[in-house]
């Protein structure tokens, strides 16, 4: 589970990053379209933005809505909040996640593998992509100024789907997770703020 | 001991609020004798014991008399655990490793104070007070044969304590579905452990498939709960 988180935020990261070249409707090869977020990456050093997020339950017929605030600084803090009533925060030193939550705020933290961190994810953006990354299947197209990346994880794993939808200036319009039991999480990010010069301050608890 | 903990309040919680749904209170505007048949709402909990704690947000359904489904979120909305409830049966699936812990609530590891389903069935016995508007602590001996004092505001329930050391408290009630509604429920033990729980949006006594208390586990690790070894 942790290993997917950690994923999922380099992925995050990665799409609130620089300017991508805009394009006329049309699917493009997949490592393009990895590459130019690999690119606009490249160019940005933090970022923070607004975040709607809602959760689809299958078995319960019931939806979740979620407001909240996300940052990033390179090469390894994340930090997330969720607003009231729905109230918790996490921050990611690389290989360490602190997370609170609950009514009282009650705090966990949980040590991953150093291979798991997200520095070492972080890094392994430095350079151009030549080859897909094993194990995914990906779709990528390209319409007018958004792009859209299809990604399924081959395997049995909990992710069945990860849909990235983001504009050709690289700014992320939304990150949709499809679970294996039906489940469906989407992240719509808005007012994101790029190279803002992030403090150590605004990655604690 | 999280675990433990958390199937506690997995199995507590919502019969708790089930006996605080089936009270009176002047203040609250209800129909009389509606009770809480099924249950869904987002819930925001925590667990505290002397050695650990947890928290996290969710989502669960409960129907009368014992099923119950608890999903705890990731912060980026996945599924981190679910967990099934039935009668004597548990069971934990956790999605991000396809594994499920399957078994009997008695099998889980006895550490933490409190006393699960027969705690459970003694949060049960809450009967609403017979004098109307009743306020005060009495002492009786309840239903199940446990010595108790429960402590009555405007004829509601909003303590309820054992000589061992249990104790629950009921409190932000509310109305839905024209049941009164306690939003917020705080237990205790001798050992200071605690599990609070705050729910929102609740739905009450509104259908519920029987697929929402089913867990899936196909091409799921089925192990026994005797082989968990945390959460």
């Amino acid at each position: 589970m942790m290993r997917v988180l950690i994923c999922l935020l380099a992925v995050s990261a990665m799409f609130v990053s620089g300017a991508i070249p805009s394009a006329e409707a049309r699917t493009i090869p997949p490592l393009e379209g990895l590459e130019a977020l690999r690119k606009g990456f490249s160019g940005m050093s933090d970022f923070t933005a607004d975040i709607t997020q809602e959760k689809r339950l299958s078995l319960m017929k019931r939806s979740m809505n979620m407001t909240g605030t996300v940052r990033f600084r390179k090469p390894d803090q994340f930090y997330m909040a969720i607003n009231p009533p729905y109230t918790s925060r996490m921050v990611l030193k690389d290989s360490t996640i602190e997370m609170a939550g609950g009514p009282d705020g009650k705090s966990n933290r949980i040590v991953l593998p150093p291979e798991q961190g997200l520095g070492r994810w972080v890094s392994k953006l430095t350079s151009p992509l030549t080859t897909l990354p094993d194990g995914v299947a990906i779709q990528a197209d390209l319409s007018n100024a958004l792009y859209t990346l299809i990604i399924t994880p081959q395997g049995k794993g909990q992710v069945k789907e990860l849909t990235i939808s983001f504009l050709a200036d690289g700014t992320i319009r939304r990150l949709s997770i499809l679970e294996r039991n039906g489940d469906k999480a989407t992240m719509t990010f808005k007012n994101l703020r790029r190279n803002i010069g992030l403090t150590d301050r605004e990655f604690r608890l | 001991m999280f675990i433990k903990l958390l199937m506690r309040f997995l199995i507590i919680a919502a019969p708790l609020l089930l006996a605080a749904c089936s009270m009176a209170r002047p203040a609250l505007v209800y129909s009389p004798g509606a009770t809480v048949d099924t249950l869904s709402a987002a819930v925001s909990l925590s667990v505290t014991t002397a050695d650990s704690g947890m928290s996290g947000s969710g989502f669960l359904v409960y129907r009368r008399p014992d099923q119950l489904h608890l999903v705890l979120l990731s912060p980026f909305g996945t599924t981190m655990i679910e967990i099934f409830s039935n009668g004597e049966q548990i069971t934990l699936l956790y999605p991000g490793s396809s594994t499920a812990y399957v078994g009997r609530i008695a099998d889980l590891p006895v550490k933490g104070g409190l006393q699960g389903w027969r705690l459970m069935r003694w949060v049960m016995d809450a009967a609403p007070s017979d004098l109307p508007g009743q306020n005060g602590t009495i002492e009786r001996t309840g239903s199940h044969g446990v010595v108790e004092k429960v402590t009555f505001e405007n004829g509601l329930v909003t303590a309820k304590s054992t000589k061992n050391g249990d104790k629950v408290y009921y409190s932000r009630y509310t109305v839905a579905g024209g049941v009164p509604f306690a939003a917020e429920l705080d237990l205790r033990n001798s050992q200071d452990d605690r599990i609070r729980m705050v729910l929102d949006e609740p739905e009450v006594n509104a259908p519920l498939e029987n697929a929402a208390f089913l867990p899936r586990l196909e091409g799921v690790k089925v192990l026994p709960l005797s082989q968990l070894k945390g959460l």
